[in-house]
């Protein structure tokens, strides 16, 4: 295995409970260079609880966690990961360069090279313009960069981010995931978290669903798909009377109104659509479907709300 | 609708139990310190006896006489504070002392040679620490009644030796001259015009004799008057005349002198006292304050990113300590150079003992404002309960209203309090103008409380790695 395929990150087996209530239960995660890893859960699945595990602020009751830092990042104080928490967790009467001067400092960072990485990390997050605007001034998109940027001063192995993009618009969200993606280029493993479903597919190379401290499900979306709800496709025909005629792959509900079949692939489509126009009485509605993070993670975690 | 409001106003109230506290406790809380402080104190309805140290010599019965007076009178509370000492060294020491302990409001000093006599002089020293003025005037006009009582007895002591000295030259000369008629009352052998009277002038010294002619024996002929006749045996053939107006009114003014050793050459010494209360009550709020920063960074994440960084919870805790215990330090250095530049209170003559109270007293905060961080769970719930917490100690400890006006009782409730010490450290230091070892008793208590507090908040401080 090269070390480009050796995990950064281990969690094995790691369990913490607060008070005799178990908040992680058994969890084990590996975490790869350059890799974006979407994590979500429901509120109250232990998504805090472990992040905080993993940056040391919490001590697992059981298992372990271990940093192997690659040779790209040796020298460095790399073996810390980077926090960004979901607040701006800046000083809002302070500067741009003044915060970042002192969160460079807060990591070891200082004279020549803080000022080299400072303004490195202004031309990453787009903030040189605004470097001597207090952070409360700046726009919520700028703030949240700044956010950023403030825990990958002391250029990070891994970045763990508590969903970076809420509350900002559409082009800052653009700009923040640019950011992220230079980060992976250059073997930054992130750890992403957040409610953002469709982000989470369209941006993240692998997804976890987290519920009751434990992981659910650990993979790309189509293998997800696949474990939780079989095929990933759903055609649905509505009819405006009882349908008399049976129909191969599809299931009919009691009244022979509606009926549903499942397709592994958009592949299959032309064929099924060519088989209803043979009907006597062809559908009132056909209704295609493509299963997506969203019923994945219903499927997972229930519909039951939590807390 | 407007039940509806009602209803959501009392939930609120009912869900957030400090708030609760604040609006029904607090209140009854002060409420209950003010009139502890007012019922036992200042306005009590009944005078508050004046407490007096006495430093009397030993073995002088005018001394123990007057002691014994002063233990009578329901206005004063008389304290024995032992023999004073006759070296002068010795003296002040005692001096200090007991003024320092803050029980007297005024100390009472009597020489080796008082006495009450009317040919010595009536000395009597009070020193006092300058800030119960009432205490002097009371203890002053005591002084002076139980002086002039002790100079009427006198002046009536002499008119009865008089009458009966006079009663018995009667006696004598009856029985001596039983046919003597002089029904106009001239030429009497009692009005023997050219022999010395004896005068009691009320002066203590020795009653002086002189000679003069009464104006009836001038216009007698010398025959009339002579010869002169012999007394009884064993008689003076002096007249016994006592001027009781000149007995009262003449004589030696009694000297009780008003010392103040500590007030003595400074200009407006209490502004100092007024500077240091001032200044620990808002020092108190500002370092609560300034603490409430860690909550505030620990809601917004910021603290988790510290936490994750190079520093270490300790440095964390340290360096917010740091800061917080510097800005005090220079907060009640702004205060008291404000009153030295407007106030003139004599803070040059007096840095040394006011950077000694100052480091201890911001040390002192400081801890307190970390440990309140540390026990509370939000900036509101800081906030709310360090206002409770700082306005009772301000009211017990001496910021709101002097501890001197207070009861015993209320000195010793402020004794657990960071204002009392404080304030007691800088009262020394600027009012009694004690050297600065005379601080180790508040150091020590400021400097140990911090340090318990402090330790205290590392142990709890745990919960900042385990978030809010």
């Amino acid at each position: 295995m090269t070390q480009e395929h050796q995990p950064i990150l281990t969690l094995q087996a790691v369990r913490k409970s607060y008070r005799g209530r178990a908040a992680l239960q058994g969890i084990s995660l590996q975490l790869f260079p350059g890799e974006l890893l979407g994590f979500f859960g429901p509120n109250g699945a232990g998504k805090t609880t472990m992040i905080r595990c993993i940056c040391g602020l919490l001590k697992p009751d059981e298992g372990s966690i271990s940093l192997r830092i690659p040779d790209s990042f040796r020298g460095s104080r790399a073996s810390r990961p980077g926090l960004v928490p979901q607040n701006l967790a800046v000083y809002p009467d302070l500067t741009v360069q003044q915060n970042l001067e002192v969160f460079g400092r807060l990591e070891g960072v200082r004279g020549a090279a803080l000022q080299q990485r400072i303004d490195e990390v202004l031309d990453w997050s787009a903030l040189r313009d605004r470097r001597r605007s207090l952070a409360r001034t700046l726009s919520g998109g700028m703030q949240r960069r700044l956010n950023i940027a403030c825990s990958v001063l002391h250029r990070p192995a891994v970045l763990l981010l508590d969903e970076p993009t809420v509350g900002v618009d559409p082009q800052s969200r653009e700009r923040i995931y640019a950011m992220m993606q230079e980060l992976t280029a250059a073997g930054t493993a992130v750890l992403l978290t957040t409610h953002q479903l469709e982000e989470v597919e369209t941006r993240c190379d692998r997804i976890v669903v987290m519920d009751h401290g434990q992981i659910v499900a650990d993979g790309r979306l189509p293998q997800l798909v696949a474990s939780s709800l079989g095929l990933p496709h759903r055609v649905e025909l509505s009819f405006q009377h009882a349908c008399t005629v049976e129909l191969r792959d599809f299931e009919f509900d009691e009244q022979r109104l509606t009926a549903v079949c499942r397709l592994a692939s958009m592949q299959q489509l032309p064929g099924v659509l060519e088989v209803l126009q043979r009907l006597p009485e062809p559908p009132q509605a056909i209704n295609v479907r493509s299963f997506g993070l969203q019923d994945v993670f219903l499927a997972l975690t229930g519909r039951s709300l939590r807390e | 609708m407007i039940l509806t409001f009602l209803r959501i106003a009392c939930l609120r109230l009912r869900n957030n139990p400090l708030e609760l506290l604040l609006v029904f406790v607090m209140p009854v809380l002060f409420f209950s310190i003010f009139a502890m402080i007012f019922s036992q104190g200042i306005a009590a309805g009944t005078e508050k006896p004046v407490r007096l140290g006495l430093l009397l010599p030993e073995g002088n019965v005018a001394a123990a006489e007057l002691q014994s007076e002063l233990r009578q009178n329901s206005s004063l509370i008389c304290t024995d504070l032992g023999v004073l000492p006759t070296e002068s060294e010795g003296r002040e020491r005692v001096i200090l002392e007991a003024q320092n302990s803050s029980r007297y409001d005024l100390l009472l000093l009597l020489p080796t040679d008082f006495s009450t006599a009317e040919e010595a002089r009536f000395q009597v020293r009070l020193v006092t620490d300058g800030q119960n003025a009432m205490a002097v005037a009371m203890v002053r006009a005591i002084l002076e009644e139980y002086y002039a009582v002790q100079r009427v007895e006198g002046v009536v002591e002499k008119l009865q030796d008089a009458a009966q000295a006079a009663a018995e030259v009667a006696a004598a000369a009856e029985r001596a001259l039983p046919a003597v008629d002089d029904p106009e009352g001239q030429g009497s052998f009692f009005r023997d015009p050219v022999s010395p009277r004896r005068v009691f002038d009320g002066s203590g010294a020795p009653a002086s004799v002189e000679s003069e002619l009464s104006p009836v024996a001038a216009e007698q002929p010398a025959s009339v008057l002579d010869p002169p006749l012999d007394p009884a045996p064993g008689m003076s053939a002096d007249v016994v005349d006592v001027d009781t107006e000149k007995l009262l009114t003449a004589g030696p003014e009694p000297q009780i002198s008003v010392d103040n050793p500590q007030a003595a050459d400074q200009q407006n010494p209490r502004i100092a006292m007024y500077a240091a209360g001032i200044a620990v009550l808002f020092l108190l709020f500002a370092c609560t304050g300034h603490a409430a920063t860690m909550l505030e960074e620990a809601e917004s994440g910021t603290l988790d990113r510290i936490l994750v960084s190079e520093a270490g919870l300790l440095q964390i805790v340290a360096g917010k300590w740091l800061g917080i215990f510097l800005m005090g330090c220079l907060q009640l250095s702004v205060m008291f150079v404000f009153a030295e530049t407007v106030f003139r209170i004599h803070l040059w003559s007096h840095l040394d003992g006011f950077l000694v109270m100052a480091g201890c007293t911001s040390a002192a905060t400081a801890s307190f404002a970390m440990l309140m961080a540390t026990l509370c769970r939000t900036r509101s719930q800081l906030q709310g309960t360090a206002t409770v917490i700082i306005l009772s100690m301000s009211a017990m400890g001496g910021s709101m209203i002097p501890r001197f006006v207070m009861s015993d009782r209320m000195k010793e409730l402020g004794r657990w309090t960071f204002n009392a010490w404080a304030l007691d450290g800088f009262q020394k230091v600027f009012w009694f103008q004690s050297p600065i070892e005379s601080l180790r008793p508040e150091v020590t208590v400021l400097l140990g409380s911090s340090l318990v507090m402090s330790l205290a908040t590392l142990l709890l401080s745990g919960r900042w790695r385990r978030g809010l």
